[in-house]
């Protein structure tokens, strides 16, 4: 009996919230957010999401989109790209009038199933795989991600000076580390740079010993590493110490997160790797000032992607003057913003009717101090 | 050749990691039958407790070591209690309490999740970083110490198993379960303290392992997989046949990445290949258990 | 009712059903009967016939990625491409079977394990044929007669698949060959005394769920257009398992219940509390096999029992 009276105080208090809800002079927008909180892609989709979160909170402090509060609708997809795409199809039927995708690469792939069907704009301000938008000609999609072609261009422009004439290739087996090797060595033999020798260090691996001889029997100028699983980076980077190697090293922008520095102490200086994030730009130092304010931590360039997103999608849906789909489109294909990822006075762009909207020349190389992230040392591909 | 013999340490210290977990396997699987997956998970929640005791706590690292290893001696025995226990007193086929292990590692691994965010965290070196030449061999301190604790360690289970009376218990039960408890041989408790020793040794391959590949909640399964088909391929009959298993698929692995003429993608694959290959021809593993000696 | 009968109103109404969803409870509706298909042909495998291999949700991903490689890069139409890739299962499931029947238990468990690790491996090198890490897309469904099937009309197509997979093993489980793969789960020899064939039982049975697998992975492949290798991964061989495990192995109902408990907790756990959910699926599911080792049919039927 007890129970039954609790159940009905539960509907009641239920049925006066719908009533709240629909009191309320304006509707927030409604923004959908498909990331990863128990999968392969947490660890870079947790900061994202919470880049995300903060930049819609800071948002919505500053009088929200079209004087309405921007609600943000966070779905887990558990790395799994096909519950992901079932995710975008119930963002959708709730009225989402933008979709972000936090998750796997393929993930992101499989939810421009739904987005294009629905025509309902989509944008992956993280992932940086450049099939995603070549596979399927979907004009509802955008990816301001920093592409796996621009990192390795980038970072051949930076060592061009060096004269590099056959380089070792490194990566890990994760799907995500495949893609980026892929557009690795295409970029390096591209540019008439033999690939003498390419490794994977599988995960779960225990050393990276085997690897790093067959490298350093093939004498290389340079090693490029691809990987994006930081253990197995860590693995690669002792051996390369333990064997007392001196070819320079130069990586993705996997070794950008903050984590080597505690877990790859003592093994990264000298280091250079392509970042899309430059602390000393006024846009990242503002950022980081009110997100310690606000939350209470420093963040890094993950949260900077997430921060970006949402800001771009908050200006397309601000442009287009309402949240008709159609018209977000028109407004996020003619974007043309500076946020706090890329080099100094870096904007996104589509132009051309590209939906890849990170300017390949806004891509910066940068040296590790010691264990400290230094300063940029070069910026773009020229 | 120096590269051979420098590989050589690297293979053998990962093949002792990879017998440290089959021998797990092995004092759980002799008395009580049961393939306890969850050794990988233990190894993880070791790495993480090193990191704990001796880097956040500060505790020197023998003093740390010794009180992650009894707190896995404990986690082993409640394990044992909540997940296998009530099964085996139900009579219920083996392959539940299996299956109820399967659940505890995602227990665990999802506790150490949640404590721990998806970030991979820095285990302590005992030795420190560094590279040690003995004559023409050469490779890391850690690699040196591994190698030199996981030998101590299979002298000591060598020495239980085959000296001791309580060791003599161990394989009584293994050999005969009711008649184990005929002459009065305490089966629960036999198979406690197998799950009690068989936790602190996965921990103990954790914490030898987790200054190179650093404690994250991922590190578990590739640990637990790699070190069955070391046992598998060792056999489950001796001690000696985890070390022989480990050291087999180790050097497999590393000359194939090393030496063999393959696209590396591939190259992951031939272990698993010869791991086929090897069921097909000799299913009972290299080492055969011995007589009714015992 | 007459059995006939009967299988014709669960056809209907399980159709029924699509028309009256939204697009995302469709969706998951689609997904979930591919799951449960899924279940029904794994729990022959290893409820019925005894086999733990960790090769049936590999067996599906090679039906979806041979369907879509068939029809589009070597050109065949659509009902040869369903043959081709079916015959293609069938041939690597008699390859991976022929020698494992040799094996008991767990070798043959780790045998399929390492048949699906290498799976992945040749996905993700497959260069331009399996799409590498990105996955094949941007293709849809062959018009058929000048008939293209969307929608819900598609999830029909899924309904009938599941219907006809498990009207096909609850026919197979009461027959001859059913009662021969129970004998040689509970005791290969006396199954052998009783003049069963062990081997060529475990090799037909492992074979014919293989190629059931791949034909509903040949479904999937248009339900959202795309094939990835990480849709494919390791750890959904071992959600079958536990879906077989918590519904009560060898009993078609319980394959059925525990594919929808374990495919739909996740999406009702995920909004109340977060990321635990993967840390209650774990607690859920030791629970599960210490207090009800039958599994849901079992606990169903002890409430029954009860209430008679």
């Amino acid at each position: 009996m007890k129970r039954c009276k609790l159940l009905i105080g539960a509907l009641a208090l239920g049925a006066t919230g719908i009533v709240a809800g629909g009191a309320m002079a304006q509707d927030p927008i409604r923004i959908g957010v498909i990331t990863d909180k128990v999968g392969p892609a947490r660890p870079y989709a947790e900061p994202i999401t919470e880049g995300v979160v903060y930049g819609a909170e800071e948002l919505n402090r500053r009088g929200g989109v079209l004087g309405r509060k921007i609600e943000l609708l966070i779905e887990d997809d558990q790395g799994r790209p096909d519950i992901s795409a079932a995710m975008a199809r119930k963002l959708v039927d709730a009225g989402a009038a933008f979709i972000l995708s936090l998750s796997l690469t393929q993930a992101t792939q499989q939810q421009q199933t739904v987005t294009m069907e629905t025509r309902t704009p989509q944008l992956t301000p993280s992932n940086s795989g450049d099939t995603l938008t070549t596979q399927i000609a979907n004009p509802f999609f955008w990816q301001t991600g920093p592409l796996g072609s621009t990192q390795i261009a980038t970072l051949l422009s930076y060592a061009r000076a060096k004269n590099l004439k056959r380089v070792a290739l490194i990566s890990d087996n994760s799907d995500l580390g495949q893609l980026l090797a892929k557009f690795f060595r295409a970029g390096l033999e591209k540019s008439g740079i033999q690939v003498a020798i390419e490794e994977v260090v599988p995960r779960g691996a225990t050393t990276a010993e085997p690897q790093l001889q067959k490298i350093r029997a093939a004498n290389p100028d340079a090693m490029f590493m691809a990987g994006v699983l930081t253990p197995e980076n860590v693995l690669i980077l002792k051996a390369y110490r333990q064997f007392g190697l001196k070819f320079p090293i130069h990586s993705s922008y996997n070794l950008s997160v903050p984590q080597y520095s505690t877990v790859a102490k003592g093994l990264l200086d000298g280091i250079t790797f392509v970042d899309a994030y430059d602390p000393a730009k006024p846009e990242v130092k503002a950022f980081v000032e009110a997100y310690e304010k606000a939350k209470g931590k420093t963040p890094y360039n993950l949260h900077g992607y997430g921060y970006d997103g949402i800001r771009l999608v908050a200006d397309a849906i601000g442009r287009a003057g309402s949240t008709d789909k159609e018209a977000v489109r028109a407004a996020m294909q003619a974007t043309n913003f500076a946020g706090v990822m890329g080099a100094q006075g870096m904007k996104y762009r589509f132009p051309d009717g590209k939906r890849t909207g990170f300017d390949p020349e806004g891509m910066v190389v940068r040296v590790y101090e010691g264990d400290r992230q230094g300063r940029v040392v070069h910026v773009g591909t020229r | 050749m120096r590269d051979l013999l420098e590989l050589a340490v690297s293979a053998s210290a990962t093949g002792c990691v990879y017998a440290l977990l089959a021998l797990a396997y092995l004092v759980m699987i002799r008395p009580t039958g049961i393939i306890n997956f969850a050794v990988g998970e233990w190894a993880m929640v070791g790495a993480f407790g090193a990191f704990l005791a001796v880097t956040k706590v500060e505790l020197p690292y023998p003093v740390g070591v010794a009180a992650v290893l009894a707190c896995m001696f404990v986690v082993g025995w409640a394990t044992e209690r909540i997940a296998v226990r009530p099964l085996v007193r139900a009579g219920a086929p083996l392959l539940a309490p299996i299956l109820a292990l399967l659940g505890m590692l995602v227990v665990f691994r999802e506790s150490v999740a949640l404590a721990f965010g998806p970030d991979p965290y820095p285990v302590p070196y005992p030795l420190g970083f560094g590279r040690l030449e003995l004559g023409p061999l050469a490779g890391s301190y850690q690699s040196f110490f591994i190698i030199g604790t996981t030998l101590a360690t299979f002298a000591l289970a060598w020495l239980f198993f085959e000296r001791t009376l309580a060791g003599k218990c161990f394989a009584a039960v293994a050999i005969d379960r009711r008649a184990a408890a005929l002459v009065g041989i305490d089966r629960t408790r036999v198979a406690a303290l197998s799950f009690a020793a068989g936790a602190v040794i996965a921990a103990l391959a954790g914490l030898l392992v987790g200054p190179n590949v650093s404690a994250h909640y991922l590190m578990g399964v590739p640990l637990a997989i790699q070190g069955f088909t070391a046992l598998v391929i060792g056999g489950v009959g001796r001690v000696e046949g985890a070390l022989l298993g480990g050291l087999l698929l180790a050097f497999a692995e590393q000359l194939t990445a090393r030496y063999a003429p393959l696209p590396p993608g591939y190259a992951q694959g031939v272990p698993l290949a010869l791991l086929m290959l090897f069921l097909l021809v000799r299913p009972t593993g290299l080492l055969a258990e011995r007589g009714a000696r015992a | 009712m007459k059995p006939l009968a009967r299988w014709l109103a669960a056809a209907l109404v399980l159709s029924a059903l699509a028309f009256a969803l939204s697009s995302y409870h469709n969706d998951v509706y689609r997904k979930l009967l591919l799951w449960v298909t899924l279940a029904l042909g794994y729990n022959f495998l290893f409820g019925v016939a005894g086999q733990v291999a960790f090769s049936h949700f590999a067996f599906y991903g090679i039906g979806a990625y041979s369907i879509v490689i068939l029809t589009f890069q070597a050109g065949l139409p659509l009902p040869l491409a369903i043959v081709a890739g079916v015959a293609l299962c069938v041939a690597v499931a008699l390859a991976v079977a022929i020698p494992s029947t040799r094996l008991e238990g767990f070798y043959l468990a780790l045998a399929t394990l390492a048949l699906a690790q290498l799976f992945i491996v040749v996905l993700n090198e497959g260069g331009a044929v399996t799409g590498g890490a990105g996955g094949l897309a941007d293709y849809r469904l062959p018009a058929i007669l000048g008939v293209r099937v969307t929608g819900p009309w598609y999830t029909v197509v899924i309904v009938l698949l599941m219907l006809g997979t498990m009207a096909l093993l609850a026919r197979l489980d009461r027959s001859w060959f059913g009662r021969a793969c129970r004998a040689v789960r509970d005791s290969p020899e006396a199954a052998a005394a009783m003049g069963v064939n062990v081997a060529r039982t475990k090799v037909i049975a492992f074979t014919l769920t293989s190629a059931l697998a791949a034909v509903a992975g040949m479904a999937y492949a248009f339900v959202d257009n795309t094939v990835n290798p990480p849709i494919f991964g390791l750890e959904n061989a071992f959600l079958l398992l536990f879906m077989v495990i918590i519904g009560g192995a060898g009993r078609q109902a319980g394959a059925i219940a525990g594919a929808v408990a374990l495919y739909l907790l996740p999406f009702v756990l995920s909004p109340l509390i977060g990321h635990h959910h993967a840390l209650v699926f774990g607690v859920l599911m030791v629970a599960a096999i210490l207090l009800q080792p039958r599994g849901l049919i079992g606990l169903y039927d002890a409430l029954r029992r009860r209430a008679a």
